[in-house]
């Protein structure tokens, strides 16, 4: 197809937007509402163009080219346009980029400042803005800050199927709210972190935990451990002003030498430990015909959602606790005693990928450690604590290595300390879609069939298409398998079970779009390039790890020997497995 | 939220209005417009909204998002008596400004704040103020419906005289 940008005569493929055409001249566009693959409400009129024989300007996010079209993107008129519509953005948004939780990486901030504006010519006009939600252990959501571009909406809607939030009121009220404006704490919200991931301002951010980490880094009596999820060194790299997708392990942990943690921990050690349990339990049930097919249960995410909408088929839940939990509830027994250090002054600080961390570290029956030593040390109700203390994001720990000069990128390579460091590339894996699977196959089979595995790659699970499936000959047991990322496809997992024609053995479902790389918490943006970068450095680590088999792990091994003794077992019954509850919706 | 139990809709009636649109082409907006006049304060109470949704299996969210778009569709109890007053252009330039701030202080209101809130209900439940933007009815500006019927050329004198009646209707 023949159009020409700016005059100048070029060939795009039918179907595209002007958008996408412009782009792939070297001209972008600017936009405040259109997300690729998440929402287009050509709501913000930042992208127009001017089209030859058109009465008005066009949006260019949504119209697409047509044969002979005569673009300009960089007339009087369309720049004139383009500043006015986010004036009038301005006009209701608070000036308080300085002390923002997204100063330097706002959109509005940065299409402000490209389009040239200098001042203030309009005045506000909205009156009427909701409260600050702080109900939600892992979301803040602040109306004044939010220019209604509707993204999180389309993101909460369209890709996760939740529908937690969308537009209410008219006019000068309308706004972003739950159901009878109810906090996000208290309605249907996974807290997936998503919304606060494509929100182009500082509407919706995590809950910070920073300060609390501080408090904890700068008390002598605590002992702070820190445990990083996988998808970490694939996500902070690029908060630092590195590459997308740079794979930083060794740099991550000399940061986090850096900021004062007692001991660097790695929550993959607890994945391997997760794969071992999991595994278990998966051969445990089709050994004795127990509830199948079996559902992961690492995303937190993921547990809410089914907990609110899919209550009836909380039984094919795993009964394993998330590695981060496992974590928890390992480091504050198994290493305590080891180490001799009083649990009550050990601080577990979780690094996730993910806002629903938050909830989950928060969940009343998250303190399996108290109880293991309630008798043992006499502990009153008042000393009651969690297995996990506090869970910062992506984002957050980036902010605390700039809040303390850290120089990320001249670092140098550190290892993990041990005993609660050691991983194998089944644990690197986790953080991608179809990550768990795949370690868990390679463990399921090889205790299963007894069998070493001759091909350990799983590829057939990998990937970032919505559901997967592959079909695994465990030595005669054939057993067919999925892998579902996003909370929409998990809906498809779930009706399929609720109506009797689901074919799987097991299933793994990730909340987020990717895996937990393209969790809640990770970087701003993350989109689908980035997520596959992400994806390609954690296989890549994966490749290059020496063991690539959770059951292969010195570490667990030991784990088992001195202090779990048998997967499934008294001791892991009580600390490494958990229940789930009915929410309703 | 707060719900006045005596006033929900009940189950059986619910059911009956749901069944009747259930699966058709705008089937939320005629649940809820007949649903609220089944209510006798005229309204939608949240429990009710959440009632909806389960039975039409419609988003929680997106009943709201319908029931707060639409001026017709009243979240809060409204009065036995409903005065809209117009605030169009040809209503405002003939003194609608002035018969709101007039009136509505005698019947017991606080100064109408346009804007912020969009009704005003007595507490005796008597009367429910509203304004809207236009009437159509510009010739014979100011204009006031009262219960629906359209009262024109209106002062505070004529106003007040017209509320006392239907009150003791």
């Amino acid at each position: 197809m023949k159009i020409t940008i700016n005059n100048q005569p070029i060939e795009v493929p039918e179907g595209i937007t002007i958008m996408d055409a412009c782009h792939s001249v070297g001209i972008n566009i600017p936009s405040l509402c259109y997300l690729k693959d998440v929402s287009h409400n050509a709501s913000c009129g930042v992208c127009v163009v001017e089209v030859k024989g058109a009465k008005s300007l066009l949006r260019s996010c949504i119209t697409q080219v047509t044969e002979g079209m005569e673009i300009t993107t960089n007339s009087q008129r369309v720049m004139q346009a383009r500043r006015v519509n986010v004036e009038l953005l301005l006009a209701n948004h608070p000036k308080d980029c300085l002390t923002c939780d997204r100063n330097q990486n706002c959109e509005l901030q940065e299409v402000t400042f490209e389009l040239g504006i200098h001042d203030e010519r309009f005045v506000r006009t909205r009156k009427e803005y909701g409260y600050l939600d702080e109900t939600s252990p892992s979301l803040v959501r602040d109306p004044e800050k939010c220019i209604l571009c509707g993204r999180c909406v389309a993101v909460c809607s369209e890709v996760q199927g939740v529908k937690a939030i969308d537009f209410s009121g008219r006019g000068l009220k309308s706004k972003i709210s739950t159901f009878l404006d109810l906090g996000m704490g208290i309605v249907a919200c996974t807290n997936c972190g998503q919304c606060a991931l494509v929100c182009p301002t500082g509407a919706i951010t995590e809950k910070s935990a920073v300060s609390e980490v501080w408090a904890a880094l700068h008390n002598p009596e605590k002992v702070v451990l820190v445990q990083t999820a996988p998808a970490i060194r694939v996500g902070i790299g690029e908060a630092m002003g590195m590459a997308d997708g740079s794979l930083v392990t060794g740099k991550m942990v000399a940061g986090l030498r850096r900021l004062g943690f007692t001991r660097v921990f790695d929550t993959n050690f607890a994945a391997d430990l997760t794969i071992i349990e999991e595994g278990n339990e998966l051969i445990h049930r089709i050994k004795n015909g127990g509830v199948l097919p079996m559902i992961t249960s690492c995303s937190p995410g993921w547990i809410k959602f089914i907990e609110h909408f899919y209550p009836k088929s909380l039984a094919h839940l795993s009964s394993c606790k998330s590695p981060q939990q496992m974590f928890g509830a390992i480091a504050k027994t198994y290493y305590a005693e080891k180490t001799g250090i009083d649990p009550r002054n050990i601080v577990v600080v979780s690094v996730m990928p993910c806002t629903a961390k938050k909830f989950e570290a928060r969940r009343p029956e998250m303190d399996g450690a108290y109880r293991y030593w309630k008798d043992k040390l006499n502990l009153t109700d008042e000393e009651r604590f969690y297995d996990v203390d506090d869970v910062l994001t992506t984002r957050e720990l980036a902010r605390m290595f700039k809040e303390t000069g850290v120089d990320f990128t001249h670092l140098p390579e550190e290892q993990f300390d041990s005993p609660l460091g050691e991983s194998t590339g089944a644990a690197v894996i986790f953080g991608a879609t179809g990550g768990v699977m795949e370690a868990a196959l390679r463990t399921a089979y090889e205790v299963f069939t007894g069998k070493t595995l001759a091909n350990i790659n799983f590829t057939a699970v990998r990937g970032l298409e919505g559901i997967k499936e592959a079909e695994i000959d465990l030595d005669g047991t054939k057993i067919k398998v999925a892998v579902a990322h996003t909370l929409k496809n998990a809906r498809i997992i779930l009706e399929q079970i609720e109506n009797g024609s689901s074919p799987y053995t097991f299933i793994e479902v990730m909340t987020c779009p990717g895996g937990c790389l393209g969790g809640g918490g990770q970087p701003i943006p993350t989109n689908y390039e980035i997520r596959k970068k992400r994806a390609e450095s954690i296989y890549y680590e994966d490749a290059h790890k020496g063991l690539r088999k959770s059951h292969e792990n010195p570490e667990i091994l030991t784990l088992y020997a001195d202090f779990l003794k048998e997967p499934l077992g008294e001791k892991s019954h009580h600390l490494l497995h958990t229940t789930y509850i009915e929410r309703g919706y | 939220m707060e719900t006045l139990t005596n006033s929900i809709v009940p189950e059986i009636i619910l059911d009956e209005i749901v069944e009747k649109y259930k699966g058709k082409p705008g089937m939320l907006l005629s649940t809820l417009e007949e649903v609220q006049e089944k209510n006798p304060l005229k309204y939608l109470p949240g429990e009710t909204l959440s009632v909806v949704s389960q039975k039409l299996n419609v988003p929680y969210t997106q009943v709201y998002s319908v029931a707060t778009f639409y001026s017709f569709f009243n979240l809060k109890p409204q009065g036995k008596h409903s005065i809209i007053v117009c605030r169009g252009t040809a209503c405002h330039t003939k003194g609608s400004k002035a018969l709101l701030d007039e009136v509505a202080p005698i019947l017991g209101f606080k100064r109408m704040e346009e804007e912020s809130e969009s009704s005003f209900t007595t507490p005796d439940n008597e009367f429910t103020i509203k304004t809207v933007a236009c009437f159509g009815q510009c010739a014979q500006s100011p204009v006031v419906a009262i219960d629906g019927i359209i009262h024109s050329n209106v002062n505070s004198q004529k106003l007040l005289k017209i509320l006392r009646k239907v009150k003791n209707k």
